[in-house]
C-alpha cells in the first residue's frame, strides 16, 4: 500500500499521531548535533539529510536505563522493576542503517536465551517510521554490508522524500494501524515515479568496491598479527566509535544509592575503555590499546559472526566522521582484506 | 517474560571465615521462598550472582552440591566493593542471588571414566561442589577412580578442611592435600600444587582432569598434565573474568567469540586452544 | 616548503637512529582531514604531509612511547604541551626531539562544512585560498575565516621550544586580541552564564574523547571512574555532566596549552575551548603564567612558594 503525505500537512499528522503513541524522533540539539528524543511537539522534529549523532538504537536500548528501584522495608528489600512500557511509541527518521543494526540487536537482547525484558518491551511497544536514504554520503557503506540506502528492513512504514511530500510505504500489520490516517492520501504514478527514480539514484550513489569476502576467515588467521599493533597505536581509546556505533551493545551495570535506598541502572560501556575489561585482582586480559582495538574489530566481524551468523556492522560511516585520530575503518578493512595466510602467522 | 536481571530473595543461614588470614569467608544461603528453592536446579560449576542493593553484584561459583538440601553455599575472596560488603553481612540478612549461570562441569562426559582433580587456593569452590556431587551414594558409582590432589599457600589458607578430612577418610577416592610452607603442627605434604601432582603421577588412561586455581598455579600445571600424556580435550578448567550481566549481553567477559558467563565459564583446554589468547 | 623540510628532517633522523620513530601527520582518508602517522622506516617519510588541517595535538601520544625516542612533529600549541609534560616528568629529556614547525593556523572542518550545501568530497589548498568541491558545487572561501576557535585566538604560533625549526619564524599576536566569544560571555549576568554553560554540557554523551584527546590528561584512574570514593554517577543527569566539565576544566588550569584538541575531537560539537580559554587568560593575569612558555617555570597550581598570594584568605 503507497500513500502520500504532504509536508504542510506534516506537524498535524503527526500531532494526530501523539494522541495514541509516545514520538521519539531526531531533535537538533546544536548546528550539527541532534539525538533521538521524546517529543513533546511536532516542531521540535528536526529531520535532517544526515544521521543523527547518536544511533536510533537508543530509543530500545537507552543510555542510562533504570532497571529497577529497591528500598528496606522492614527487614526485607523491596524491588519494583521498571520493565513496563505505559504507551504505545512510534520511533520517527531511522535510516536503514540504524535499523539494520536494530536487527542485529534484537538477536542479542530479544533471543531465545534470557530475554532482555527492557530491550523487548520497548521493542514490542514501538511502530517504526523508517526514512530512506536519498542523499547517502561518501563515507556512507551500507551496501557492503548487506544493506543500502533504500532497504526496509525493520520499517512498519517507510517514508521517501519526494520533495513536497513524503511517499508512505505501509510495510507491516503495525503500520497498517496507521494508514487510516487522515492525511495520508492514496499516491499517484507520479508520485511511485518519482520515487522509483530517486531510489534508482541513491542505490547507484551508494555502491562501494569494498568487499567483505572472508573476513571471518581472514581474521581467524590473523590474531597475533603485528597488525593490531598499528592499529592500536593510533586509537587514543575515545570510546566515540563505540558510543555512535549503531550495533555496539556492551553495559555497565552499577547502584546508585542513598542511604539504602535506590535504583539498580545500567549505562552504556565501551570495550575501548582501559578499566573495561579490568578484573579486581588488577589484572587486565586487555591491558593495551591493541588488545582493546582488535577485540572491537574482531568482535564486529567474526566473534558476532560465529554466534548470530551477521556481521555487527551496518556501514553507517560515523565512526569514520567522528573519530578524532580520523581512523577509517573502511582502510582498516582493506588491510585485512589484504592480509595473506602465512602459516608463520598461523595460532 | 521472566527478568533476568531480578534477583531472588536468600537469607543467610550461616556465615563463618574459613581463613586464618579472614580473607574467606562462607555464606550458606537458604530460599525464602518456596517456589523459588523448588525451581532452582544447579550442576556443579555453575555460578550465581550474589546481589546486594546499593552495592552491586559480584559472580561466585556455587561450593555448595546440589543435593545439600536446598541451601546454597559460596566462599568468597574478600576483593573489591561487593565482596568486602559480602564480608560485612551478618546471619539473618537478606541477600538477592542470581541464577544458576553458566555451563557447569560436563558430568555427563566424566560418567564411565576416571576423574583428576586438582585445585590450587580459593579456586576449589567450585571443585567442592563437584565431589561432594559426584561422592552422593547414588552418584559414586556413574565415575571410576577419583583422585583429588588440592593445594593452598599456608595450612590455615586450606579450605573446607571438614570435607577435606572426610574425604581423606574414604577408601574410594584417593585425596593429596599439600601446602606452599608448611607451619609446626602441619604433618601433611609440603610442596607446589605442580609438583605434588608430578610426584602423584596419575594415570591419563581413561581419565578426565579438572584443574582450577590461580593463572600462576595453571600455567605450570598444564605442562605437567602434558607430560603425564592427558590429551587436551580431556583437561576441564573454570575460567574468571570480570562480569556484569552474567547473561551473555554486556559484552564484557568474551574470550573470542565465547562468553564465560554464558558459554563457560567450564571449558576444555582443546576449546580454548581454538580461541585467541588472552590474559 | 615546509613539507619537504619535514620529510628530509625525518629521514635523517631515522636513519641516523637519533630516534626510534616519527610521529608526524599523514593524509587522512577524508577531505579536510589529516591522520596522525607513526613512522619506523626511513623509505616511509613521504607519507607525512604539512597543511592546514593537521589539527591533531601529537603530545598525546607521548604517554604510550615512554620507552622510546620519539621524534614529534609539534606546532606552537603543541609544542607548549610537550614542554608542560616534560616539566611533570612524564619522560626524559633526551627521550623527546621535538620538529618544530611554524603554524599558520588550522582550518575548522566543521564551520568549512556549513558554509556550504551539500557533502563536500574535495578540498586543495592554495595559498589562503581554500577550493571546496562537492557534487554539484565549488566554491573558494578564505581560510582566515574558517579558523578553529583555538586558533583564532592564539598567541604562540611558534614552538617556543624545539631541537629544530622547519621554516621561517612567523609573527606572534599579543593578547589584545582577546576571544569575542569571551568578551561576550564576561558580558553576560550569572544567570545566563549558567544557562549557557547548562545548554552545552547538557549534549554531552561522557564518551570523554575531549580527556583522551587532551595531552595532558593521564590519570591511570580519572576521577570519573574512581569507585572508592565514589565522586559521582555514571549516568547522563546533568549535574553530573555539570561536574565532569568544571573538574575537568580545574584540573586543566595552568596546564592548558589551549590547543584546542578536546573540542575538536567533541563529536557533540561541545564549545569546550570557550571554558580553558578563560582559565588561560585568569592564569596568565593572575599568575602571569602561560603553559610551556619558559622552559622552566612550574605551573602556578602545582607548586608552592612561602611568598605566594594570601589575600583572598580572609
Amino acid at each position: 500500500m503507497k500513500l502520500r503525505l504532504d509536508k504542510k500537512d506534516f506537524h498535524s499528522f503527526l500531532r494526530g499521531l501523539m494522541v495514541h503513541y509516545e514520538l521519539f524522533a531526531p531533535v537538533q540539539l546544536g548546528e550539527g548535533v541532534s539525538v533521538y528524543k521524546k517529543i513533546g511537539d511536532p516542531s521540535e522534529v528536526a529531520l535532517l539529510p544526515s544521521n543523527p549523532q547518536k544511533p536510533a538504537k537508543e530509543v530500545f536500548f537507552p543510555q542510562s536505563e533504570t532497571m529497577f528501584r529497591y528500598g528496606k522495608v522492614g527487614v526485607q528489600t523491596e524491588v519494583t522493576s521498571t520493565e513496563k512500557v505505559e504507551r504505545k511509541r512510534i520511533l520517527l527518521g531511522p535510516r536503514p542503517c540504524d535499523l539494520k543494526a536494530v536487527s542485529l540487536l534484537d538477536s542479542v537482547f530479544a533471543g531465545k536465551d534470557y530475554r532482555d525484558v527492557y530491550y523487548v518491551n520497548k521493542r514490542n511497544a514501538t511502530t517504526v517510521i523508517g526514512m530512506a536514504c536519498d542523499q547517502p554520503l561518501s563515507t556512507c557503506f551500507c551496501s557492503s554490508m548487506d544493506g543500502g540506502p533504500f532497504f526496509r528492513e525493520g520499517s512498519d512504514l517507510f517514508l521517501i522524500d519526494l520533495g513536497e511530500a513524503y511517499l508512505v510505504e505501509v510495510l507491516t500489520e503495525k503500520g497498517k494501524a496507521i494508514e487510516t490516517n487522515e492525511f495520508l492520501k492514496e499516491a499517484d504514478t507520479n508520485d511511485l515515479e518519482l520515487a522509483r527514480e530517486i531510489e534508482q539514484k541513491a542505490t547507484k550513489k551508494a555502491e562501494t568496491s569494498l568487499s567483505l569476502e572472508g573476513i571471518e576467515g581472514r581474521l581467524d588467521r590473523m590474531v597475533e598479527s603485528p597488525f593490531w599493533d598499528q592499529v592500536g597505536e593510533k586509537c587514543i581509546g575515545c570510546r566515540i566509535c563505540t558510543y555512535l556505533c549503531p550495533t555496539c551493545h556492551c553495559f555497565d551495570i552499577v547502584d546508585e544509592d542513598l542511604n539504602g535506598k535506590g535504583e539498580r541502572v545500567r549505562h552504556w560501556d565501551s570495550c575501548l575503555s582501559s578499566l573495561y575489561s579490568q578484573e579486581t585482582s588488577g589484572h587486565n586480559p586487555r591491558p593495551t590499546n591493541r588488545e582493546r582495538t582488535r577485540q572491537r574489530l574482531m568482535h564486529k566481524f567474526n566473534y558476532f559472526p560465529k554466534n548470530v551468523g551477521r556481521i555487527a556492522c551496518v556501514g553507517c560511516g560515523r565512526c569514520v566522521l567522528y573519530c578524532p585520530a580520523d581512523s577509517d575503518i573502511r582502510e582498516t578493512i582493506k588491510e585485512i582484506q589484504k592480509f595473506k595466510c602465512q602459516s608463520s602467522n598461523a595460532k | 517474560m521472566n527478568n533476568p536481571y531480578l534477583s531472588i530473595p536468600m537469607m543467610v543461614k550461616k556465615a563463618y571465615t574459613e581463613t586464618t588470614d579472614r580473607m574467606l569467608r562462607t555464606l550458606e544461603l537458604i530460599f525464602q521462598k518456596e517456589e523459588d528453592k523448588k525451581a532452582f536446579g544447579f550442576i556443579p560449576g555453575q555460578f550465581c550472582e550474589l546481589s546486594l542493593f546499593g552495592k552491586g553484584e559480584a559472580p561466585l561459583g556455587i561450593a555448595s552440591s546440589p543435593t545439600e538440601n536446598g541451601s546454597l553455599k559460596f566462599t568468597i575472596n574478600r576483593a573489591g566493593r561487593v565482596t568486602t560488603a559480602l564480608h560485612h553481612i551478618e546471619e539473618g540478612e537478606e541477600i538477592g542471588v542470581r541464577g544458576p549461570l553458566g555451563n557447569g562441569y560436563p558430568i555427563n562426559l566424566f560418567k564411565g571414566h576416571n576423574l583428576l582433580v586438582v585445585g590450587g587456593g580459593f579456586a576449589f569452590t567450585t571443585l567442592r561442589s563437584l565431589i561432594a556431587y559426584l561422592l552422593e551414594p547414588q552418584n559414586r558409582s556413574g565415575v571410576k577412580e577419583v583422585t583429588l590432589i588440592y593445594g593452598a599457600r599456608m595450612p590455615g589458607l586450606l579450605l573446607y578442611k571438614k570435607e577435606l578430612q572426610e574425604w581423606s577418610e574414604r577408601d574410594d577416592m584417593k585425596v593429596v592435600v599439600t601446602v606452599d610452607v608448611g607451619d609446626q603442627n602441619w604433618k601433611g605434604k609440603v610442596g607446589l600444587v605442580p609438583n605434588v601432582l608430578e610426584e602423584t603421577a596419575p594415570s591419563s588412561e581413561d581419565t578426565y582432569a579438572v584443574v582450577c586455581g590461580p593463572p600462576v598455579m595453571i600455567r605450570f600445571t598444564l605442562p605437567k598434565l602434558k607430560a603425564l600424556q592427558f590429551p587436551d580435550e580431556r583437561i576441564y578448567t573454570s575460567l574468571e573474568r570480570r562480569m556484569k550481566c552474567g547473561i551473555g549481553k554486556c559484552g564484557r567477559c568474551n574470550i573470542g567469540h565465547l562468553y564465560v558467563c554464558k558459554d563457560g565459564p567450564v571449558f576444555s583446554l582443546e576449546q580454548l586452544n581454538k580461541l585467541p589468547r588472552e590474559g | 616548503m615546509i613539507q619537504e623540510r619535514l620529510r628530509q628532517k625525518a629521514k635523517e633522523l631515522l636513519e641516523s637512529k637519533a630516534v626510534d620513530l616519527i610521529v608526524g601527520f599523514g593524509e587522512g582518508s577524508l577531505p579536510l582531514r589529516a591522520t596522525p602517522i607513526f613512522i619506523r622506516n626511513p623509505q616511509e617519510v613521504n607519507r607525512l604531509i604539512w597543511n592546514s588541517f593537521c589539527g591533531h595535538n601529537l603530545s598525546t601520544y607521548l604517554h604510550k612511547l615512554k620507552s622510546l625516542k620519539v621524534g614529534l612533529v609539534v606546532k606552537g600549541c603543541d609544542s607548549r604541551s610537550a614542554v608542560a609534560l616534560l616539566l611533570e616528568k612524564r619522560f626524559k629529556a633526551d627521550q623527546l626531539f621535538l620538529i618544530g614547525v611554524p603554524c599558520q593556523r588550522m582550518v575548522d572542518r566543521r564551520r568549512v562544512k556549513r558554509a556550504v550545501q551539500g557533502e563536500i568530497l574535495r578540498v586543495s589548498a592554495q595559498g589562503d585560498e581554500l577550493i571546496v568541491e562537492g557534487e554539484d558545487f565549488k566554491t573558494t572561501l578564505n581560510r582566515k575565516d574558517f579558523l578553529y576557535p583555538s586558533c583564532q585566538v592564539c598567541v604562540h604560533r611558534m614552538p617556543l621550544r624545539a631541537d629544530v625549526l622547519l621554516g621561517k619564524p612567523v609573527e606572534e599576536f599579543s593578547l589584545l586580541e582577546t576571544h569575542p566569544e569571551i568578551e561576550e560571555f564576561l558580558g553576560k549576568t550569572p544567570e545566563e552564564r549558567w544557562d549557557y554553560f547548562e545548554r552545552e554540557t547538557g549534549r554531552c554523551i561522557r564518551c570523554y574523547a575531549c580527556r583522551e584527546a587532551c595531552p595532558m590528561c593521564y590519570c591511570t584512574e580519572c576521577f570519573v571512574d574512581s569507585s572508592n570514593p565514589q565522586w559521582m554517577e555514571k549516568g547522563l543527569s546533568p549535574s553530573d555532566l555539570e561536574f565532569y566539565h568544571i573538574v575537568r576544566a580545574y584540573h586543566q588550569t595552568g596546564r592548558c596549552s589551549g590547543c584546542g584538541a578536546c573540542e575538536r575531537a567533541c563529536p557533540m560539537e561541545i564549545r569546550l575551548t570557550y571554558l580553558t580559554q578563560k582559565l588561560n587568560e585568569d592564569v596568565k593575569e593572575l599568575f602571569g603564567f602561560e603553559t610551556g612558555v619558559v622552559g622552566d617555570a612550574f605551573a602556578p597550581l602545582s607548586t608552592y612558594d612561602m611568598g605566594d598570594k594570601q589575600e583572598f584568605i580572609k
